[in-house]
């Protein structure tokens, strides 16, 4: 564990050191980032103008969700996307011969070895939105159940790395460019969702096998609509599914990986 | 340290005729064909020992040194490297190996090889003086010193290939598999990385296996070699003996003083065969034993101006075992 933490900085490391480099890059980001906080943030200020309140929250519980989505789109885009956005080609093209090589887990190099250095403002700024929209909360806010949110945030954002990584491991099978991801991104729209909007099949399946809805919505109700042990536990529960499901699926795909390359 | 055993492994790859049409009837029906890479294929390499694989493009070298790394998962047979089952990739195996692929290579951050080389004392371990103690050595034995501050792509062809047998070496691995390491080099890399791989495997003794298309890599390095021909060992022995057991012998090569008394000149089979007579010239393969009689022979009986005995190339032999012309 000590020794993944470690290289785990060393990745840190060199990601911020080539990131310097392109400095074009690093602006570009920044604005694209902004620009994506902007829309979101504007679309619920719209609807707050023709409603009082959308599943169960107003404008100032809403803006508390809308922050917490961000941290977990802006977590993703530093931590992973560099990442995964490669890992197809690499699967398609055999580049994955010398990361089995290596005494370390695979998919903890894979998904983790570029962390993108000019998110990270990205990263900062979606924090910053996350204080300002608990300092303006309306109501009265407990310090554990704001420790609780921001953690269940990582959680979630962790989540969604795995859900992802369920789109991108049928390339191995597949050998397809990257229909399954583009699938995801479609999908990924529900996390921008307060699940209390949605009924029936739909609220089933984006809070179990597309869990989009237990990213953001469900510590975001944590917080506002106050604690559950229904929510939390279905949170704990398909956190660990997932984990589970991923590592064996990865362990499948590499499988497959090792009995197609030559 | 390697054990193989009645090792097969076949790729299925889908056939598609050329052409649109072609390609639509291939999304509802496809063609499979069987690709055989390995068939039964069986040897043993032991510590401090290395060993040439040599084959045609398509022979299954690369399939081979795949598997014995853990890559590729073999269809049938027994491995053992190093005791060790290679595609169960645990961690104690992976730590003691090592493959370098000339044809491919290592994708690590944009950086100096440097820092490259801090990330694989992380990932393999490697207490902090002994790494700086073997850096400093392989740096200096590859001279390369100067390079490694250097970022990976600014570095030519042959330094980068230096770098990664430096990145691949320096856990110390007990087994190395070296994939056509000087690949597109120029004659003073190759040469440099093949002194290189000669002094390492004398302080080191690693079990080496080592595939290439240069037969001077292997001629200089191995002292045995792995002829493979469709997936299939064709020949497994010392290096010298290769010409014996694949040559029928000697080649004698005659020019006579007077052109035209190659005429009506015949020598006993016991003796050896003419293979070519032009006016002038005269050429006889002798077999090994014969070839102080045949050349005697042929000095009796012909008015020679010039006379040599030649061993068959021995990079001719290998390519022509390789191709199947030898059975």
């Amino acid at each position: 564990m000590i020794r993944y933490i470690r290289l785990y900085l060393y990745f840190l490391q060199f990601s911020f050191s080539r990131a310097m480099e392109f400095r074009f890059d690093f602006f570009f980001r920044i604005v694209m980032d902004l620009v994506y906080y902007g829309i979101n943030i504007g679309f619920y200020l719209i609807l707050f103008s023709h409603t009082t309140t959308l599943g169960g929250w107003n404008q100032s519980q809403m803006l508390v969700f809308v922050a917490g989505f961000l941290v977990v789109d802006a977590i993703n885009m530093t931590v992973f996307a560099n990442n995964l956005w490669v890992l197809p080609d690499f699967i398609n093209k055999g580049e994955l011969d010398y990361y089995l090589l290596r005494p370390v887990s695979s998919l903890f190099i894979l998904s983790l070895r570029d962390f993108a250095a000019n998110s990270f403002v990205n990263l900062i700024a979606a924090f910053g939105l996350l204080i300002y929209a608990l300092v303006q909360y309306e109501g009265t806010l407990s310090v554990g159940g704001v420790i609780l949110f921001i953690l269940l945030l990582v959680v979630g954002a962790i989540l969604r790395y795995l859900l992802r990584m369920c789109f991108l491991i049928p390339t191995f099978w597949l050998h397809a460019g990257r229909g399954f991801d583009m699938v995801f991104f479609q999908l990924n729209r529900f996390i921008e969702r307060p699940h209390r909007i949605f009924t029936g099949v739909m609220r089933v399946l984006l809070t179990s096998v597309l869990p989009f809805s237990v990213m953001a919505s469900f510590p975001a109700s944590l917080l506002i609509d106050g604690f559950s042990w229904t929510i939390f536990a279905q949170f704990i529960a398909v956190t660990v599914g997932f984990s589970l499901f991923v590592a064996w699926f990865w362990k499948k795909g590499i499988r497959a990986y090792s009995s197609a390359s030559s | 340290m390697i054990e193989v055993r009645d090792l097969s492994k076949t790729f299925r790859v889908h056939r598609k005729q050329p052409g649109l049409v072609n390609s639509i009837k291939s999304l509802f029906h496809r063609e499979w064909v069987n690709n055989t890479a390995l068939d039964s294929v069986s040897l043993s390499i032991g510590k401090g020992e290395i060993v040439g694989l040599v084959g045609a493009n398509g022979a299954g070298k690369t399939t081979l040194v795949k598997i014995l790394s853990g890559i590729i998962h073999p269809d049938g047979g027994t491995v053992r490297v190093m005791g060790e089952n290679p595609w169960e990739r645990k961690n104690s195996f992976r730590k003691n190996i090592a493959l370098i692929m000339g044809q491919k290579a290592q994708r690590w951050w944009d950086l100096p090889a440097a820092d490259s080389f801090l990330l694989l004392r992380e990932i393999y371990g490697i207490p902090k003086d002994e790494f700086s103690k073997r850096l400093n050595r392989l740096t200096e034995t590859l001279d390369i010193t100067s390079k490694m501050d250097i970022q990976l792509r600014r570095l030519s062809l042959g330094e980068r290939m230096k770098m990664e047998l430096i990145a691949a070496l320096l856990h110390n691995p007990q087994v190395v598999f070296l994939d056509e390491p000087t690949i597109g080099l120029d004659i003073t890399s190759q040469r440099a990385i093949r002194q290189f791989i000669a002094d390492y495997r004398q302080e080191h003794e690693p079990a080496m296996i080592l595939t290439s298309h240069y037969m001077e890599d292997i001629e200089t390095l191995c002292k045995r070699i792995i002829i493979i021909r469709e997936g299939k060992i064709v020949y497994d022995g010392p290096l010298a003996d290769v010409v014996e057991k694949h040559t029928p012998g000697k080649i004698i090569t005659a020019t006579l003083s007077e052109c035209s008394l190659t005429e009506g000149f015949s020598i006993p089979s016991e003796l050896g065969t003419i293979i070519s007579t032009d006016n002038c010239r005269i050429t006889v393969q002798v077999p090994r034993p014969k070839l102080t009689s045949a050349t005697s022979y042929v000095m009796e009986h012909l008015s020679i101006s010039d006379l040599s005995i030649e061993e068959p190339d021995i990079s001719t032999i290998i390519e022509s075992i390789m191709r199947g012309h030898h059975e």
